[in-house]
């Protein structure tokens, strides 16, 4: 059996996930499970925590089965998690200045 | 007050109803879920944000700026939840103007009614189940197109495209431009069936140089593009590691993967209109004439979630529906004039989006190679195996599946495992048209019960003394 084997780029974390060429406003902090964190104000909240290396959003039905932004659409409800104690898509949420989010 | 025309949807069929029904002096509304119209195709970006122009951008920008001047009312950032009126009356009561429950952005819930209702509900994303494919990590094709140019985000550093379509190729040259790793492409489709679908695409010469521009762009790069093979597992830990493909190990920190779209017919479904299974058309899609009219008066379906035509083709068909709609209502006496020159459009772009859509139908050899353990349903956790224990049992169609297993029941409300669940149960009981659909069930988006209720309070029901034993 064949591996094509990772280079050491992907375990590089400066490689930015976002794409440079795009002017975005200015950082406010929010935090997701207690973890600070800053992300553009107004910037989607599941690509926010695809950015900080978060994939992980909640579990299924059972602990072997993850959670994670999968349609980005509002469609799938794979990204749910609570913004301000109320259920919210991660994926149609925007970032805003204390944002408090946590799992579902 | 009740309007003349309610358009359902802000992509490029809704966009171009609204516009044109707001032209022609209707008092028209458009609803709309996202924070700005566009659709998926032409995504605005976040508010503050600003992209680099393409070419889709500026086909987006182009209808934003006609729906703006039209004066329509729009209404983005609204969750419809509920559809009412038409025929969901009483029996032996007339058919009442239609009515549209939905959210506002500040979690407020408001109504509007209309006289005619154009449905531009666009699609979702086929998504068959492989070994795996619960991993953080994996994700849609089109949700990668989301990420690329609406939101600017890379969806990983090392990231496989895997699935059928052309937005396999759209989404690899994204990628690459944008600084990722595509270390393979692998096409569900033989090189064979892009030669076919050549002779479409002649229309649509920008369509077909900006598809070889791809190509040439994977070549010069050194991505591999595997053809005629699809991802047989995916690994990782606590997220995605590596993929499966023949029998080769890629590693991989995305896999955006994609096997067509489907339209969504939950609004014609809860209406009970009529439907058919064109799979070269996404799936199961209301049957209209040839002015976009459902088999219910006074109801319109237009752009993707009518039959997979592609964006191209949706704002001729929006048009269409909306003059077919002004003309049913006695305000458009000159409808065989106005209509001609949609209905040129619609063919033409129809053409090469026929041919994208008939790549991007359901493979059933994907549905066969998923193993017995694999979850279909994710909201549930129902697996291929409990599904067809269910069939075993006697679940013959669609809705007796779904009451055997909950397949179908979680929050995505069937979305995502539908197409793979019926497809599994028309291997049992012999075919998708005897399968059918879940029934339409309201409310169309899920929705917290608290914003549902507003003011009302259980405690303000009056409660009868109980009757003495």
């Amino acid at each position: 059996m064949d591996v094509i084997a990772k280079p050491d780029r992907m375990k590089d974390v400066a490689h930015p996930i976002r794409i440079a060429g795009i002017s975005r406003p200015a950082d406010v902090a929010f935090s997701f499970e207690g973890r600070s964190l800053l992300a553009p104000e107004g910037e989607n909240l599941a690509a926010a925590l695809i950015a900080a290396g978060i994939r992980r959003l909640g579990e299924g039905q059972d602990a072997a089965r993850p959670r994670a932004a999968l349609c980005m659409m509002g469609v799938c409800q794979q990204c749910l998690l609570r913004v301000d104690g109320r259920l919210a898509q991660a994926c149609l949420t925007p970032i805003y200045a204390g944002m408090v989010v946590t799992a579902a | 007050m009740i309007y003349d025309i309610a358009v359902l949807g802000g992509g490029p069929a809704g966009m171009a109803a609204a516009a044109e029904a707001a032209q022609r002096g209707a008092r028209v509304v458009l609803l709309e879920e996202s924070a700005a119209p566009g659709g998926q195709v032409y995504r605005a970006p976040p508010a503050g944000f600003t992209v680099p122009p393409d070419a889709d951008s500026r086909a987006g920008d182009a209808l934003r700026a006609t729906l703006r001047q039209s004066g329509a009312e729009v209404r983005t950032g609204c969750r419809v939840w509920g559809v009412g009126g038409g025929p969901l009356v009483p029996m032996d009561t007339q058919a009442a103007p239609f009515r549209l429950d939905a959210l506002a952005p500040d979690g407020q819930s408001f109504a509007v009614q209309a006289r005619a209702l154009v449905l531009c509900a666009g699609t979702h994303e086929r998504i068959i189940a492989f070994p795996g494919w619960t991993l953080p990590g994996v994700l849609g094709l089109a949700a990668a197109t989301i990420l690329l140019k609406a939101h600017g985000m890379l969806p990983g550093r090392r990231v496989v495209v895997a699935g059928a379509g052309p937005l396999l190729y759209a989404v690899a040259a994204k990628l690459l431009k944008a600084g990722a790793e595509v270390p393979a492409v692998v096409d569900l489709a033989h090189s064979r069936e892009w030669a076919r679908a050549l002779p479409a695409l002649a229309v649509r010469p920008d369509l077909l140089a900006r598809g070889l521009l791809w190509r040439a762009q994977m070549l010069a790069r050194g991505v591999r593009v595997v053809s005629g093979a699809r991802i047989a597992a995916a690994a990782g830990g606590e997220a995605l590691e590596r993929v499966l493909v023949g029998d080769t190990w890629i590693d991989c920190d995305a896999l955006c993967i994609g096997h067509g779209l489907v339209p969504a017919t939950e609004a014609t479904r809860a209406f009970r209109a009529a439907h058919r299974y064109a799979a070269e058309a996404g799936g199961w899609v209301p049957v209209l004439d040839g002015d976009q009219r459902c088999s219910v008066p006074f109801l319109y379906a237009a752009g993707d979630g009518a039959g997979v035509r592609g964006a191209a083709a949706a704002p001729a068909s929006g048009r269409l529906a909306v003059l077919a709609a002004l003309h049913d209502l006695g305000m458009l006496p000159d409808h065989a004039g106005a209509r001609a020159a949609p209905a040129r459009d619609f063919a033409r772009a129809a053409k090469a989006g026929g041919a994208m859509a008939r790549m991007m139908a359901l493979r059933p050899a994907l549905v066969q190679a998923i193993p017995p353990e694999t979850i279909v349903c994710r909201c549930e956790g129902v697996t291929r195996a409990e599904i067809e224990a269910a069939c075993a049992d006697g679940a013959a169609d669609m809705n007796q599946m779904k009451q055997f297993t909950r397949c179908g029941m979680g929050p995505c409300q069937g979305r995502l495992c539908g197409e793979t669940a019926a497809e599994l149960v028309a291997m049992h009981c012999g075919g998708r048209e005897r399968a059918g659909f879940a029934t339409g069930r309201l409310p169309l988006r899920p929705v917290a019960m608290d914003a549902l209720l507003g003011d009302f309070d259980y405690a303000d029901i009056p409660v009868p003394n109980a009757a003495p034993i």
